[in-house]
């Protein structure tokens, strides 16, 4: 009875999110104020009856309830009840659901918190918002009901995929699916206001704290899903160009711009055209990744016409969030008309030179992600596209963006003279060169040169803004802080990303017992493996000794799994600090007590992550401003 | 309470939430468009003199972002249209929300179920469902889908796991009648009907293997089978070239490889010791009144023993009724699962005690288990172990 009740309760979600949209316009359009500020409540018991919903799943799953086929398909009782309950939004419809319940918490959020706002932008975006949900209701109830029974109950059910079995997928999919339901809010707002027709200070303004926390979930979810890659696959890799870390990338890319071009029109009004495009296409991506992902596109092509419900709905509703937000944007084009002026060289021609190249970035990445996929859907043949590709258009277009980075924050607004920018840091260039003297003696490798480079390059820039901003009284704010962590965040990811591409070791080897191999300098002895157990799993492990000059260091003990599915799996084992990581996965046992073994050595890899935790930090910085915490008195 | 009683109670609930607030609206902010835009336009100069102070523009700039931001704020309140709102009589909106959303909510909910769901939930509990009412689901569902072999398969094997092995049995020769032709179904028949005769292998049961191996030569799970079948007819050599090819079959680095290859070297030392001395293993078990009062009587308590490395398979085993079982039991050769492979061929083993509700095979929800140290079986043990 409770899965009915769980039913149940997402279609009263539904009807409350459709009342949310039907009774504030009906109020909208006859001034009625009561009736326009029920947006509210009725948003607040759409969430409700989503958070029942999401309860009741969690509930089954951790009961075992094999008659709904969503848990029979993806638990078993013998599934540690940590991984049941994550496995909620281990696929389609689980994941589909967290969406739902996240785009209504967001939109809770936004009712709470954003009280500056007047009550009528306020009640728009909500209705917009309210639109957004509909779909995704819909698209839960008519294609992907998590909450189908099945007419005949298995005694045991399937194995959620080992991959998922683990810590990452607790945490990573909420994230990343913070950041990209948190795009809703931006485009809500710019829909509102082109709706409305005003595209005023208000809606620039209170959107841009929205679209950095978004920003910052977003961030901190690709981070973490490259972290746990890196030691869930047993690769020891963290970037593989794979279009569903693309379909993740695309939006990244497209927020970022929008953060700074938002940055340019709230202050200076300037640029409103590419902010609310930005705004659109940063939502239209998300919407595109989640679909990407979850649809089964891009696990093959012919599984998405192998359901054509899902595939209908999914196209009609892309085409109409994303046709339907560029017609309006055409309609109201001529509202955005500014008569602001601003000269070649001022920060806000920086800024849209940035935007410019990070939008040139993001449409490499979604060229190498969807043409492959198209040209397999029209039968034109197999393409792949990997990391020579993006390496080779991606990598060029990101460079001049980096550099300039750091330079656009010391430009004055609206004009500014190549003399005075000169002078200003002249000595920053200098020591910018030294220091990147000094660095060629330490290395001839010319990608790790240009990383050092564009190291020291941010950091420098970035330390004497700062240290300039200390000086001058009452400037410093949450905002440029969080921005300073922001770009030193690309700086270490930059210089992480390369050290770890450049000098990391790789070594398939053969090992025998108590016969030491030296790999970048350590010595790794091999004593042997012993078989493990666990509640759904057995397998081997195997127990390596490290050493370096002598001195044992780390006793690393990788596992190689076989879960009752008969999946296996491997776990790598990891000897981590901030400047290397010696990374042991276990292969196949060989004759006698020899075992095969893949060892890493990953110097800096760890600054990958630590780029992004700081990028995110920057980001919530900035997000919780005092601007945008000031009472606007009336 | 009935689920219609729970949609009415939720429907109810919804109406209230709607109710409350048409007639107890929230507090607005009292802010409009205007207002806002005229204190972020003051907001704006006041951090353009910042800027200034912060030397991020020139005087003159200065100058010209103040006229602009003057003039944006003129364009601004130009576009607000200030219309008052008004509190209107909304009782018809009370009236729509009374009629409408449990007809809505229910129509949509109805339209959305399959009619074949849509007496059955009322029907089932909280708790999700027992091994009996899952058979009792089957033979619903087979009284309509009576050639459903898959089905009756089902309901065989969940007739199995209830300890019910004359109506299993009865259950798979159904689904063999339907399909005789299913490997899968083969085997699965085959295991029960040798489970229901002791671990002897019947006529029937010999038939089926044979029958499974002319469908699938090469699949592991029959060979498996049939390996059994030739140690038990001590042919020793036939079993060792039946699992070596299942060997072959299986993946490597496979559960089911793993422990092949234990049994595969069992064999070798049944082969080279054939008059080994036998070993018996006493487990004493003392289980807490706690645990005995939150069980029902006719749950099992499962005593059994499994290599202490190796395959996790049970070796010998004794399933009890909580209701009939004594303290006591003793494991020998007789309580081996499989032939061939009895308990005295191993060194180590460790003791498993288990409580559960099913006496299924699996580990279920709720079930208590508990280990012994590992145990030497040439020292014939006596061991206790207590469940609390």
């Amino acid at each position: 009875m409770l899965i009915e009740i769980g039913h149940f309760a997402l279609v009263l979600a539904l009807v409350f999110a459709l009342l949310q949209v039907v009774l504030p316009t009906i109020g909208m359009i006859k001034h009625d104020g009561i009736l326009s500020d029920l947006s509210r409540p009725l948003l607040w018991m759409q969430f409700f009856w989503i958070l029942i919903a999401f309860f009741i799943l969690i509930n089954a799953f951790l009961v075992d309830d094999f008659s709904v086929k969503y848990v029979a398909n993806n638990s078993n009782t013998q599934l540690p009840s940590i991984f049941k309950m994550s496995a909620v939004w281990g696929a389609h419809e689980g994941s589909l659901l967290l969406w739902a319940l996240i785009l209504a918490a967001w939109s809770v959020a936004v009712s709470i918190f954003s009280k500056r706002l007047p009550a009528e932008v306020l009640n728009h975006i909500l209705i917009i918002l309210g639109l957004i949900s509909i779909g995704f209701l819909l698209f839960l109830l008519l294609t992907s009901n998590p909450f189908e029974r099945l007419d005949i109950v298995p005694i045991q059910g399937l194995e959620l995929n080992p991959l998922l079995q683990d810590f990452g997928l607790i945490i990573h999919p909420p994230m990343l699916y913070m950041g990209y339901v948190g795009m809703a809010v931006p485009f809500a707002f710019v829909l509102s206001s082109l709706i409305r027709g005003q595209l005023d200070s208000t809606w620039l303004r209170w959107s841009r704290p929205w679209t950095l926390v978004a920003w910052a979930f977003l961030t901190f979810g690709i981070t973490l899903g490259s972290w746990w890659a890196y030691y869930e696959l047993g690769w020891g890799g963290w970037w593989f160009w794979d279009p569903v870390e693309n379909a993740s990338f695309m939006p990244w890319l497209a927020a970022t711009a929008l953060v700074h071009s938002l940055s340019v029109s709230e202050k200076r009004g300037a640029f409103k055209h590419w902010t609310v495009l930005l705004a659109i296409s940063g939502f239209s991506l998300s919407l595109l990744g989640t679909f990407l992902v979850r649809s089964g596109i891009l696990t093959s092509v012919h599984s998405f016409a192998a359901d054509p419900a899902r595939g209908l709905f999914i196209l009609i509703f892309l085409v109409i969030v994303i046709g339907g937000s560029l017609a309006l944007y055409a309609w109201r084009a001529s509202l955005m008309q500014s008569n602001n002026t601003l000269s070649l060289l001022s920060r806000e021609s920086g800024l849209l030179v940035n935007n410019v190249l990070l939008m040139a970035a993001m449409l490499s990445v979604f060229l190498g992600t969807l043409y492959p996929l198209l040209l397999d859907a029209l039968g034109l043949g197999k393409l792949s596209v990997g990391a020579p590709y993006f390496s080779a258009v991606f990598v060029p277009i990101m460079i001049p963006a980096v550099l300039a980075m750091v330079i656009v924050p010391f430009l004055r607004w609206k004009k500014d003279a190549t003399q005075r920018i000169t002078g200003l840091l002249k000595w920053v260039w200098v020591g910018v060169g030294l220091l990147f003297v000094i660095s060629t003696l330490l290395t001839d490798n010319v990608s790790v040169l240009l990383a050092v480079f564009l190291f020291i390059w941010i950091v420098t820039h970035s330390l004497v803004l700062f240290f300039q901003r200390l000086s001058q009284k009452g400037s410093m704010n949450l905002a440029f802080i969080g921005m300073i962590f922001a770009h030193i965040g690309i700086a270490v990811f930059l210089l992480g990303a390369t050290v770890t591409t450049q000098y990391g070791v790789e070594k398939d080897i053969k090992m025998d017992i108590d016969k030491p191999i030296t790999i970048a300098g350590y010595d790794f002895i091999f004593k042997g493996v012993t078989r493990l157990s666990g509640k759904n799993y057995q397998g081997n492990k195997g127990h390596v000794e490290v050493y370096f000059e002598d001195d044992k260091i780390s006793d690393l003990r990788p596992e190689k799994r076989q879960y009752v599915t008969g999946m296996p799996m491997t776990e790598a084992a990891i000897d981590p600090s901030l400047y290397r990581d010696i990374y042991i996965a276990l292969g196949e046992s060989l004759e006698g007590d020899s075992w095969s073994l893949r060892i890493y050595y990953k110097p800096l890899i760890r600054w990958i992550w630590l780029g992004g935790l700081l990028i995110a930090l920057g980001a919530l910085l900035a997000a919780f401003d005092r601007r945008y915490r000031l009472r606007v008195k009336v | 309470m009935s689920l219609y009683l729970w949609f009415a109670l939720m429907v109810i609930t919804s109406s209230i939430w709607i109710i409350w607030f048409l007639y107890r609206p929230l507090k607005s902010n009292a802010m409009n468009l205007e207002g806002s835009n005229i204190a972020l336009g003051k907001q704006k100069l006041l951090e353009l003199e910042q800027d200034l102070h912060q030397n991020l523009i020139d005087e003159k700039q200065f100058n010209q972002a103040k006229e602009e931001i003057a003039t944006t704020l003129a364009i601004e309140l130009q576009q607000v249209s200030n219309i008052q709102n008004n509190a209107n009589d909304n009782t018809w909106v009370l009236i729509l929300i009374l009629a409408l959303l449990p007809v809505m909510s229910i129509g949509v909910y109805q339209y959305l179920t399959p009619k074949s769901n849509m007496s059955q939930p009322l029907k089932s509990t909280e708790k999700p469902l027992s091994l009996e009412q899952s058979a009792n689901k089957i033979v619903q569902y087979l009284q309509t889908n009576k050639y459903d072999y898959e089905a009756w398969k089902m309901l065989g094997l969940t007739y199995f796991e209830l300890g019910n092995l004359d109506l299993s049995i009865e259950a798979y020769e159904k689904a063999y009648q339907i399909n005789p032709k299913n490997p899968r179904l083969l085997v699965e028949y085959a295991s029960m009907m040798i489970s229901a005769s002791d671990n002897q292998f019947s006529d029937k049961s010999v038939k089926l293997i044979k029958q499974a191996l002319e469908v699938e030569p090469n699949a592991p799970d029959v060979l498996y089978l049939a390996g059994m079948f030739a140690v038990s007819q001590r042919d020793f050599n036939l079993a060792k070239g039946l699992w070596q090819r299942a060997l072959n079959a299986l993946p490597e680095g496979s559960i089911g490889r793993v422990a092949l290859v234990n049994i595969l070297s069992e064999l070798e030392a049944v082969e080279g010791g054939q008059d080994m001395p036998e070993h018996s293993i006493s487990v004493r078990v003392d289980v807490s009144n706690e645990v005995l009062k939150s069980r029902s009587r006719e749950g099992f308590i499962m005593i059994y023993v499994k290599s202490a490395k190796g395959s996790p398979m049970p070796i010998a085993i004794k399933k009890i009724k909580l209701k009939d079982f004594t303290g006591q039991v003793v494991l020998t050769d007789q309580d081996s699962v499989i032939q061939g492979n009895q308990l005295s061929r191993h060194d180590q083993v460790i003791a498993v005690v288990r409580i559960s509700a099913t006496g299924s095979a699996l580990l279920g929800v709720g079930d208590i288990q508990v280990f012994s140290k590992i145990i030497n079986v040439a020292d014939n043990p006596s061991i206790h172990l207590e469940v609390k």
